[in-house]
């Protein structure tokens, strides 16, 4: 069947089955920026928003969450006009492999969205569901407090 | 019936992409769906998704075989699905709420960790609730699971319980007349094996309460042996009321009646800790990574340093 | 000084990565395509008596099944190894003996996923359970033996007894330890234990593969060995190398864990008879079970010294626990030598003695560290024993005894991979700058003293603190085996393909070899369309392990460069009416040499060749392998506070000074420290393997098996200090491997520091750190 989701910012009728997970469903229907890792809610690489908060869409059952607001990392910077945050990241090396990349931006994204001036610790606890094999950690902190720094210091808004 | 939302998912399409490798190796994509097989639908059993809008509708729902209710879907997803015929959502049960009234905190069911922490951290109130909570599982489980499925679910590895049974929690489950029943006596009773909906948790809202949570978990996202959460109640430093309890133990809870009765009317001295710990015995299983004798060890060893932060709060 | 090298680049795939836009293996989907699943053993040993897949081949959708009955019994090794691999030859696609839980049984290609696993569980396999063996000390001469008459072989002339359970044996005697250790005034033995290990990519492992247009398989994959691949598909499913195409998507992270074929040859024979595309991802289940690991691991330490410190005589002898199958048995085993021993070179009397055991329980294979990880631990104690024994500084005994620019040890040439090793002089070094400049970063000097189990500051205390260190050494690249390529053709407005084998696992060694090729052709990096891993049209590179793709591919990129260079130089003087040596290269132009008055851009310079006068294209190939393998070098310091009641290690503060000759590329090349010290820290502190009475893993889960998630990081300062190697590409060494070997040990002589005991088991889980603290 097919039924209306709203994934960045529009409206997109997608292939589902009612028992598929909202990982699934978006993995079919060509949002393979929504990386499996798990497919048990323990890395994170599935992070989506729902209204703005990330959650783990490999434990989020699809039918659930059609009146939502659904963001997955395009949905907040695309390779020809990537997000300060996104951009941030690659100037920190906080991209190694990538795979956890997608989860660790949307994360860091809602975080910095919600608290612009988060403290290290608020920062840790932000990026507890998202796991990474690659860069232990230390970039990808850096990368956030440096966005925080940035729109700090040029006055800006995060969008 | 009220249902807002309801089809049967007999579903016969799937999505194929169609892709052309090119001599370069980078794959073109085109999308095209394709019908597939007949036998699909044995594989997707037959589930059915009810909207409800009130209470009442979503507990005649739960009544069939095989319907249960869905909250964020977390534990659904962790055990298997197959089982389970019809999904009864509590997301238009109007139950996402934290209001404060009468010296009473109302939780409802349908309110994440995360909505639990965040009212904490606006009102200063529900601290010990906030802080066990904010430990559990990690963000983005936190932002999904709901106050509600984890109380019905009540995993070994729970952080919700240890924390309300301290603090005296109720339960309000939806009934013909809605029924107020204390958290400990729904576990106690058998309740929490039956099928039910959870409206609300009530928690007094007592200032001069004081207490403290600790879990135990080497690293951040880990399923914790235990949690110990100590909640006491004192005039002029001498303790009048005070409530134990531990989960991760054999029985998944214990109520640690000995370790309370002992430090009634006492004062939180060293010598006082001390000998409180020796009424303090959890006993616990063995697991794959740690013998019972070195989780009851260091329950004692969590349960005193409890102690020792609350001596200065009293 | 350098332009593009040892400059902070942003990676070239970055932006694509964290705007989710570049696609990993299991982002590619194909039209018709078959969805596999595979039965794997929940038996740790039994024979298949028979397999009934008769009901699971009624099911409507079901395409094809792969089983012992139906697929060639062909011996390989899953190790992707050079040719001939010095892994044993033991392993079957699809065999009737089942050798630990997670071996294969048979496997099923269907309309669906969940066709393909509904099918599994209606296929009926009768087992006959065998005795396992589930103990490393166990092995070796039991009478259950592991590989009974299959025909397992070495495909090279080493040391074999299959009969024994011995998978891999090496020895290696540098003076005679025997007579040195007994005369020796002073004597230390203790064992140390290191447990398995799971690599934990992100990215589970999987491969697609479909016909191409002209009935060629193209096989697309999680592997750090496209070639290598390409080559024991080529012999596992009996399909020519010409008809093979393997390709390297980005990949979400190796660390060793993708330098195996496993799931490739199972695809491409679904491809191969169905004609259909066919996709296998493994579960995170399955990447547990039925991968590879770390090998589990048995060290044992004999030290003979003097009251002075003088070491006289050290042997070392490690146990390996290969698993089921022999992969990497014999090269890992080789490395826990080869990468520790030469170290203190000066130590006259050497032994290292080793043997690896079949047993039935999960197969090792190549792990970031490979073999120093699970040495580092018994031998940066018995260096620690030493000092605290004589009454010396372990820093200052480091700086006296280390190894030395033009120097080199016997080990160099006595342990190789498989065959003797190569002799040679460590060139580059600072390693006793990173000692010195390591100690002042953490304060090692007051902390020590600070510190000790009888110090006022620990005694009588609940919470314990201690300082401890260890130096170390690794490879850049297998000397004499490993070789690299690169291709470069330049296109008319003056950028260049540049194509090489490499595999970049996520590490930017894309973006390293780039700034490699910049620094050469002087012009920016961006100019340059890095494509690699591809077997059909990139140059063959034997893939991403050992420490050696910035060091070696590197080099190949440097001469290939070199080459596009010379070509580039011609054309311009021939277009300026100069000579050879009257021009140069300078910011993407040719120049005339002093004045630059005179001058020609790239663009002119391609366009001149492609289409004006003398035409030619522009290209050039290079290959490279080493003469040696030059060290890096890294030193770690770690305090950690101990809750003596509880048992729980607290890592207080890191401290990592590395040597990697010139960092290519100064922000990754930190990258790879932090990685490498926050993977080895789960190890030491509690990453395992936990079994079943029946050799079952049960912690099969990231929850379970636990990973650090960023709050568990510790406080971790890193810097690198610069040294040149002169075989490198502008200096550079290896860095990705030897930062993981650094915790165990660090945190053993800091628990020492702290406590005044020792620690002989990894990892320092709570329990056993309790344990080890009621012992008397």
């Amino acid at each position: 069947m097919k039924l209306e989701f709203k994934i960045n910012n529009t409206s997109k009728a997608l292939e589902l089955l009612p028992n598929e997970t909202l990982l699934n469903v978006l993995r079919n229907n060509d949002f393979t920026e929504v990386k499996c890792g798990c497919n048990e809610g323990e890395c994170g690489s599935c992070t989506v928003l729902l209204d703005g908060k990330p959650v783990n869409s490999c434990q989020v059952l699809a039918m659930s969450v059609q009146e939502k607001e659904i963001t997955t990392v395009k949905g907040i910077g695309t390779l020809y006009t990537p997000h300060l945050l996104q951009k941030t990241f690659v100037e920190a090396g906080a991209d190694q492999c990538g795979f956890c990349s997608p989860g660790m931006v949307l994360a860091s994204y809602s975080l910095l969205k919600e608290n612009p001036k988060p403290t290290r610790e608020e920062i840790l606890v932000a990026l507890d569901g998202n796991l990474c094999r690659c860069t232990g950690y230390v970039k990808i902190v850096d990368a956030v407090e440096n966005t925080a720094k940035k729109l700090h210091s040029n006055n800006l808004v995060m969008e | 019936m009220l249902i807002l939302f309801r089809f049967s998912g007999i579903c016969l399409l799937r999505t194929i992409h169609l892709c052309l490798p090119d001599a370069g190796g980078v794959v073109l994509r085109d999308k095209n769906f394709r019908k597939i097989v007949e036998s699909i639908n044995m594989l997707h059993q037959n589930l059915e998704w009810f909207f409800p809008h009130t209470p009442e509708e979503a507990v005649k729902l739960i009544a069939a075989q095989g319907v249960i209710l869905h909250g964020g879907g977390t534990r659904i997803l962790k055990t298997s699905p197959k089982s389970i015929k019809g999904l009864v959502d509590v997301g238009k049960l109007n139950l996402n709420y934290i209001h404060h009234s009468d010296k009473q905190i109302s939780i409802g069911a349908a309110s994440t960790y995360d909505d639990v922490i965040r009212y904490s951290t606006k009102t200063k109130k529900l601290s010990l609730l906030a802080q066990a909570l904010s430990e559990a599982a990690s963000t983005p489980l936190r932002n999904r699971i709901t106050i509600g499925g984890s109380l019905k679910d009540f995993p070994i590895w729970s952080s919700l319980y240890a924390p309300l049974l301290a603090l005296n929690a109720q339960i309000e489950i939806a009934d013909k007349h809605d029924k107020v029943i204390s958290l400990e006596e729904y576990l106690e009773s058998g309740m929490i094996k039956t099928k039910h909906l959870i409206k609300r948790i009530i928690i007094d809202d007592d200032p001069h309460l004081v207490g403290g949570v600790k879990r135990f978990a080497l690293i951040r996202f880990e399923y914790p042996l235990f949690t110990v959460a100590v909640a006491l109640r004192a005039k002029k430093k001498i303790i009048s009321e005070a409530r134990i309890y531990i989960t991760g133990v054999k029985g998944r809870h214990k109520h640690c009646k000995r370790a309370e009765h002992f430090l009634i009317e006492k004062e939180l001295t060293n010598d006082v800790i001390h000998e409180a710990v020796k009424h303090f015995n959890p006993k616990f299983a063995a697991d794959y990574k740690y013998s019972a004798e070195y989780k009851e060890h260091t329950s004692k060893v969590f349960f005193t340093d409890l102690l020792q932060d609350l001596k200065g709060k009293l | 000084m350098f332009k593009y090298v040892n400059q902070p680049v942003e990676k070239i795939d970055g932006l694509a990565l964290v705007t989710g836009e570049e696609k990993y293996t299991d982002d590619f989907s194909f039209n018709n395509m078959l969805y596999v699943s595979v039965l794997h053993s929940g038996y740790a040993y039994a024979k298949i008596l028979d397999i009934d897949d008769s009901e699971a081949r009624k099911m409507h959708g079901v395409v094809e099944i792969l089983s012992y009955k139906n697929v060639n019994q062909i011996l390989y090794t899953t190790a992707g190894q050079g040719y001939p691999e010095p892994s044993p030859y033991d392993t079957l696609l699809f065999g009737n003996t089942m050798r630990f839980v997670g071996d294969n049984v048979c496997a099923v290609a269907a309309e669906t996923k969940e066709i393909a696993d509904e099918a599994i569980k209606k296929i009926k396999v009768t087992y006959k359970e065998l005795k396992p063996i589930l103990n490393l000390e166990k092995s070796e001469g039991s009478p259950i033996i592991i590989h009974k008459d299959d025909g397992a072989f070495p495909k090279i002339p080493v040391f074999y007894d299959a009969k024994k359970n011995i998978a891999s044996k090496v020895e290696a005697n540098v003076g005679d330890f025997d007579k040195a250790f007994k005369k020796s005034s002073k004597k230390i033995e203790f064992d140390f234990y290191c447990s398995y290990g799971a690599h934990c990519a992100i990215e589970p492992h999987a491969s697609v593969s479909y016909l191409d247009l002209r009935g060629r398989l193209v096989i697309i994959s999680t592997t750090q060995v496209p070639f290598h691949v390409r080559r024991i598909v080529s012999h596992v499913a009996e399909i020519p190398v010409s008809k093979i195409r393997v390709i390297k998507p980005r990949l979400g992270g190796g660390f060793g864990g993708k330098q195996e074929i496993l799931l490739e040859p199972i695809v491409a024979l679904m491809t191969w008879r169905t004609k259909r595309p066919a996709k296998l991802v493994y579960s995170r289940r399955e990447v547990f079970k039925s991968t590879r690991c770390r090998h589990e691991y048995k060290t044992k330490l004999e030290v003979g010294y003097e009251a002075d410190g003088t070491i006289n005589a050290l042997h070392l002898d490690a146990l390996e626990n290969a698993g089921g199958y022999g992969s990497h048995a014999l090269t890992v085993l080789a490395n826990a030598g080869s990468k520790t021993l030469p170290l203190l070179n000066k130590i006259e009397n050497l032994r290292f003695t080793g043997m690896g055991v079949y047993t039935n329980l999960p197969v090792g294979g190549a792990y970031r560290g490979y073999g120093a990880t699970e040495a580092y631990p018994g031998y940066a104690q018995a260096i620690d024993m030493v000092c605290e024994d004589c009454g010396l500084d372990v820093v200052e005994y480091y700086k006296k005894w280390c190894i030395k620019s033009g120097e080199t040890s016997a080990i160099f040439q006595a342990l190789g991979e498989g065959k003797e090793g190569v002799a040679m002089n460590i060139g580059s070094t600072s390693l006793v700058e990173c000692l010195d400049e390591g100690a002042k970063l953490s304060d090692w000097y007051a902390k020590r003293k600070l510190y000790g189990p009888d110090s006022d500051y620990n005694k009588g205390k609940r919470l314990k603190r201690g300082i401890g260190m260890v130096a170390m050494m690794q490879g850049s690249a297998i000397p004499e085996i490993d070789m690299a390529s690169a291709y470069i053709k330049m296109n008319d407005d003056g950028s260049f393909n540049l194509n090489v084998g490499a595999t970049d696992l996520g590490t930017g060694s894309d973006t390293v070899l780039a700034q490699i090729a910049s620094e050469v052709l002087d012009t920016p990096v961006e100019s340059f369309i890095v494509y690699s891993s591809d077997t059909d049209f990139t140059p063959f590179d034997t893939g991403a392990y050992a420490s050696s793709t910035t060091y070696l591919s590197g080099q190949a990129v440097r001469k290939c460069a070199e080459e596009i260079k010379k070509q580039i130089l011609k054309v311009g003087a021939e277009m300026l009416s100069l000579s050879l040596d009257e021009v140069e290269l300078d910011d993407s132009r040719v120049v005339a040499k002093g004045k630059k008055k005179e001058e020609v851009s790239y663009a002119e310079i391609c366009q001149y060749s492609m289409y004006q006068k003398n035409q030619f294209q522009i290209q050039a190939t290079a290959s490279h392998i080493s003469p040696k393998s030059p060290p890096p070098f890294a030193v770690h310091f770690i305090e950690i506070e101990v809750d003596t009641f509880t048992g729980i290690i607290k890592v207080l503060n890191y401290t990592a000074t590395v040597d990697c000759g010139t960092p290519i590329n100064p922000v990754t090349s930190e990258g790879q420290v932090e990685g490498a010290i926050v993977n080895g820290l789960s190890y030491a502190l509690f990453e395992n393997y936990y079994f079943s009475p029946h050799g079952k893993m049960l912690n099969d889960t990231f929850g379970k098996f636990g990973v650090y998630t960023a709050f568990d990081v510790p406080p971790i300062k890193v810097k690198l200090i610069k040294s040149y190697e002169e075989t490198g590409p502008y200096g550079a060494k290896s860095i990705s491997e030897i930062n993981i070997n650094g915790a165990l040990p660090a945190i053993a002589n800091a628990f020492y520091n702290a406590t005044g005991k020792r620690l002989h088991n990894g990892p320092f889980a709570p329990e056993s750190i309790l344990k080890v603290l009621s012992e008397k």
